[in-house]
């Protein structure tokens, strides 16, 4: 059982990783994103691109990758603040669905259907735990998502750019009386979190399933790890992000229950919203 | 037009609609070639599962990213039945699959009733993706031992299942139009562009989504049960979540709610493809185009079929100019026994200000928002057959005390009584059935319905035409096949007044319903007002700052200062006090 | 001469059809114009267009002989309009500090509010969301005393404001205004806003109903009542 756990530590991490993204732009520029795996898993085949078939070295390929997440991303956010920016929540992410169905579908057209040769760039043992090992993917990516919700922490609390961003959120209109310039603002968040996911996504692609849609697929159980944080609390959504791997690690070595492994996110989504919305609350907006 | 006008056309023309349609895919059955006659099926299938979104998209604002799982279970257990050899046919094993995609819609909807559509996304996004693993692993009954689904007794050519699959579309159409057109389609309307709206009508907001969610769930089970019975040996492929992102992309985009549209994306769903296929490009770059027309429909906030809607609108609404307020002034001559509005400072009596147990009795309503007290031991009653007045400066808590009475806040000290009954516990839409109404003072009428959809759907009980059309005559409003969306925010509240008083409730809470009247229009409806005791029955509580329109409707008036009842009573007591009038101008002793 | 603020006939729709029309006035710097009148009369939906909240659908907003009437609303509040809106726009989750450090300099210009609010003192920490009314409406005139501005729109300061909390920040706006700054008051306590400005308006029904001189409005309640009532005077 504890191998089993310890053995969907790594995705635990991964999808803490893109939780704490999901929150960031939930809370910062009130979208969820649906497309943040996607510009991730396209940056990553485009990565693969440039070191199989252009000759780059990994770690060029890699950036240069990450940098294309981090651009598709910056582009939707552009379009959302441009035109949707005056537009609820749900209008601003139902508009992100758009770019999910376009990106795994463009990924088919430029690099084919069957899974891509990703070469590994964190691979092995890092130590052993009571006989059990962990994988450096595995500190890898815990240790990410740990690194990145302390330092967006950080960020809004402690500095400038920070207490602008937060403004922005909670009163767009008074903080652009104020002089703030909500656009920049706005898809530096968006770039940011593209290539935060860019980054985790070609990190782990190499270890599991890595078609496109698997990988664009990874926003389901990451959207359960920001359900656990209300989508506004970061530790939160680490937290339910390494325990919703750990506990598909332990379904996964339970044969009879296997099949329902499947709908261990889902059951987790569900069940968390049941609970945060207990009580009848009004829709805010109307 | 006349013939628009016309009793029988007005209920027939979607039957005729229909009777047309069936010919047409006779006639389509029979004359194109084979190849075509196969794609047709794959569009009627398609329009059925896009019809679904409309509704649950469309029309009640939610956002579901599964509809190709709800088809696939339609299939599954279409193709289950079959393989046992169920009996009935595949008609039966058709509408047992449907069944059992609706419950699984109430299923995956039950935690929507809490969710706002993104959060609804996230669930049924999650559904499709596990639901999908699953159905690669335990596959289609049949599909192992090569027991394909069985056509219906004569259907079973390719054209002739395209007729049946054409007259499955008919009936689903009809019974969408139909559902569309009464309560429940304005329910969903009605939910989509407010929940408060809603429930203040009277109407639970839970049962409008989660009959929308079932209902949209059973079309796609309609489209799964068709698929399995054309390609005889499904494949979970076709029912990926990726399909099931384009569907709901291409729904938005086409405008699904209208059903032309739908059927209009159906036809797209098939035609994008081939016309690729033709052309040699890959057939992914289908999904690529739907994803930017899908980007492009939710910037600009408007999808295809409204844009064509619109064109059209635009054009009866200037030939017909009936639905200004201009006639007002005309109707108000019409109308007997009302006299033309005049500017009065004349207290007005009503005969039965004074009399009769109250209504309405408030004991100790207190509010509290975190640090802020916005109500401190309001105690008011209301007299049966009077008329209320609420003042006091911007901030008084006047608003607060319509939302607490109506049920809109939660945890609040004090009691409400309705003709003794206290209302502690009930929500707002109980309160609504009880007879208990209110308007808003934010515009939370439904733009996407019609007057008479609104009114009626406001109303909750059977009305003849007569009667809606002469209580929105009185009050000047435009005639009631006239759309909400046509009319300027001032005449919607106005329609606001007059559905609810067509309710007949027992007492009416009005939050400053003459916002946005031009002067003339504020005396207008003032007069209205006066007359809702004696003629209708109706006790009314109104929220206003025109003095003068309280001077002359309201003999009874309550004063709130700083969420505190300053005076009480008879309007010219009240009126007297100097401290009212101080308070009402924004002065105060302290000063 | 500096420029002063010049609405030019302008005219403000929402939906379908104008919520005030037709109002030209002028506010020169230091200079206090009053706009009173009853709720729903268009007040708001006035200063929203001049700051940029919502457009306008006719006439012109001119800073001296500079059209500003198409700018965003972050180049107009670049041009120093201030806008300080209706029911007391703090950020909940910022501590005061956090909130003056969005339009101050730098720490010392923050702290300086603390001349004028030395209330604020012991709440420097705390997340304005808990705050007491007063205390949050002080934030956000220290925030607009920091913004350093030319021209200062304050709608309805005194919502919600006990009268002792409203007469303790009504100075404020007179030290404003000698220290050269233009305000435009929305004001529904009539006489105190009277009180500070050279000029007045009355608004009623989307309509001037009474624009000129504040002290001679002041002076007789009979013509602020007839305004009120929307009748010209």
């Amino acid at each position: 059982m504890i191998q089993g756990a310890l053995a969907g530590l790594a995705a635990g991490g991964l999808y803490a990783v893109l939780g704490v993204c999901l929150t960031l732009m939930s809370r910062l520029v009130r979208v969820v994103n649906f497309s943040q795996a996607a510009t991730g898993m396209f940056g990553a085949f485009c990565a693969v691109w440039l070191v199989t078939k252009a000759g780059l070295p990994i770690w060029a390929g890699s950036i240069i990758g990450v940098l294309i997440g981090g651009l598709l991303a910056a582009v939707i956010g552009w379009i959302a603040a441009t035109w949707l920016s005056e537009a609820d929540t749900t209008t601003r992410s139902a508009m992100t669905v758009g770019p999910l169905l376009l990106l795994i579908s463009l990924s088919f057209i430029l690099f084919g259907n069957k899974p891509q040769p990703f070469a590994p760039i964190i691979a092995g043992p890092a130590f052993t735990v009571g006989g059990v090992v962990i994988s450096q993917l595995t500190l890898a990516t815990v240790g990410l998502a740990i690194v990145v919700a302390v330092a967006v922490h950080f960020l809004l609390a402690r500095t400038k750019v920070g207490t602008r961003l937060r403004a922005l959120s909670e009163r767009p209109t008074t903080a652009e009386l104020l002089g703030i310039r909500s656009r920049p603002l706005q898809v530096a968040v968006w770039f940011v979190t593209g290539i935060i996911s860019a980054l985790v996504i070609i990190i782990v692609a190499p270890s599991q399933s890595n078609d496109a849609t698997s990988l664009s697929m990874l926003i389901v159980p990451a959207a359960a790890s920001a359900l656990l944080g209300g989508f506004r609390r970061l530790d939160l959504t680490v937290i339910g992000g390494i325990v919703l791997g750990m506990l598909s690690g332990v379904v996964a070595q339970i044969g009879q229950i296997s099949a329902v492994r499947n709908f261990l996110p889902f059951l987790f989504i569900v069940v968390l919203l049941l609970w945060s919305q207990r009580k009848e609350v009004w829709d805010a907006a109307r | 037009m006349p013939l628009a006008d016309n009793r029988w056309v007005r209920r027939g023309w979607p039957l005729a609609v229909a009777v047309v349609a069936l010919a047409v895919g006779y006639a389509l059955s029979v004359g194109l070639n084979g190849y075509f006659v196969f794609l047709a099926v794959s569009a009627v299938t398609a329009a059925i599962a896009i019809l679904g979104l409309g509704i649950v998209t469309g029309s009640a604002g939610m956002i579901a990213l599964c509809q190709l799982t709800f088809a696939a279970i339609g299939a599954w257990v279409t193709a289950g039945l079959n393989y046992v050899h169920a009996p009935g046919g595949f008609v039966v094993w058709l509408i047992a699959g449907t069944t059992a995609a609706g419950a699984a819609g109430v299923l995956v909807g039950l935690p929507a009733l809490r969710l706002r559509g993104v959060n609804l996304a996230v669930v049924t996004l999650g559904f499709a993706a596990a639901a999908d693993v699953t159905l690669v692993q335990i596959q289609f009954p049949g599909s192992a031992d090569g027991v394909g689904v069985d056509r219906p007794t004569g259907f079973e050519t390719d054209r002739s299942y395209f007729f049946f699959s054409v007259i499955v579309l008919i009936v689903c159409a009809l019974a969408v139009f139909f559902l569309q057109r009464g309560r429940i389609g304005s329910s969903w309307k009605s939910v989509a562009f407010s929940e408060r709206g809603t429930a203040a009508a009277g109407q639970s907001v839970q049962s409008a989504k989660l009959t929308a969610f079932a209902v949209s769930a059973a079309l796609g089970g309609v489209s799964g049960g068709l698929l399995a019975g054309q390609v005889g040996l499904p494949l979970a492929s076709s029912f990926s979540p990726l399909q099931s992102l384009a569907l709901y992309v291409l729904a938005v985009m086409s405008g699904a709610h209208l059903i032309d549209m739908a059927v209009f994306g159906g036809i797209l769903w098939i035609l994008v493809p081939e016309l690729l296929k033709r052309w040699g490009i890959p057939q992914d770059w289908g999904f690529v185009i739907f994803g930017v027309l899908g980007v492009q429909a939710l910037t600009s906030g408007t999808n295809l079929g409204q844009g064509i809607r619109n064109m059209i609108w635009k054009r009866q609404y200037r030939r017909r100019a009936a639905g200004r307020r201009v006639d007002a002034a005309a109707a108000v001559d019409g109308i007997d026994g009302v006299a033309d509005p005049v500017t009065t400072t004349t207290v007005a009596t009503s005969k039965g200000a004074t009399a009769g147990p109250a209504v309405l009795t408030v004991e100790g309503l207190t509010v509290q928002f975190g640090a802020l007290k916005a109500l401190d031991d309001v105690s008011v009653e209301v007299p049966a057959g009077s008329i209320m007045g609420l003042i006091g400066p911007n901030g008084a808590g006047k608003s607060t005390f319509v939302d607490a009475i109506s049920g809109f806040v939660r945890g609040h000290g004090g009691r409400v009584l309705l003709d003794g009954h206290d209302l502690a516990g009930l929500s707002p839409t109980r309160r609504a059935r009880l007879g208990l109404r209110r308007t808003f003072q934010q515009d939370r009428v439904p733009p996407a319905l019609t007057i008479d959809a609104y009114a009626r759907f406001v109303a909750r009980r059977r009305l003849d035409a007569e009667d809606v059309e002469s209580t929105l005559a009185f009050f000047g409003c435009p005639p009631a096949h006239a759309r909400l969306s046509s009319v300027d925010v001032g005449t919607r509240r106005l329609v606001e007044v007059a559905a609810n008083v067509l309710a007949r409730p027992r007492v009416l809470l009005l939050d400053e319903p003459a916002a946005g009247l031009s002067h003339e229009e504020h005396l207008a409806l003032a007069t209205r007002i006066r007359e809702l005791p004696e003629r209708f029955g109706i006790s009314v509580v109104i929220i206003e700052h025109d003095l003068d329109l309280v001077r002359s409707v309201c003999p009874r008036l309550t004063v709130l200062d700083f969420g505190r009842v300053l005076a009480s009573g008879p309007q010219e007591e009240v009126l007297d006090d100097p401290a009212v009038m101080k308070a009402y101008m924004g002065e105060t002793e302290m000063l | 001469m500096d420029d002063a603020l010049i609405l030019d006939d302008v005219t403000v729709s929402r939906g379908a059809g104008p919520v005030i029309s037709h109002v030209s006035l002028q506010v020169a710097p230091g200079e206090v114009v009053a706009l009173v009148g009853p709720n729903g009369a268009g007040k708001t939906s006035l200063i929203e267009s001049v700051s940029g909240v919502v457009g306008h659908s006719g006439g012109d907003i001119r800073i001296g002989e500079t059209s500003i009437g198409k700018l965003s609303r972050v180049a107009r509040s670049r041009r120093g309009i201030v806008h300080i809106e209706q029911g007391r726009a703090v950020f909940p989750s910022l501590t005061v500090r956090e909130n003056l450090s969005l339009t101050a300099r730098t720490d010392a210009e923050a702290k300086a509010a603390l001349d004028h609010f030395p209330e604020l003192e012991k709440r420097w920490d705390a997340p304005t969301g808990l705050l007491s009314g007063g205390e949050q409406q002080m934030v956000v005139l220290a925030r607009a005393f920091a913004a350093r501005p030319r021209f200062l729109l304050i709608d309805e300061m005194s919502l919600g404001l006990a009268p002792v909390v409203f007469t303790r920040l009504l100075p404020i706006v007179s030290t404003l205004a000698e220290s050269g700054v233009g305000v435009l008051l929305v004001e529904q306590f009539t006489n105190l806003a009277l009180g500070l400005a050279r000029e007045a308006l009355v608004v009623a029904g989307g309509r001037v109903t009474y624009q000129g001189d504040a002290q001679t409005l002041r002076d007789d309640p009979a013509i602020l009542h007839e305004a009120y009532l929307g009748r010209a005077a």
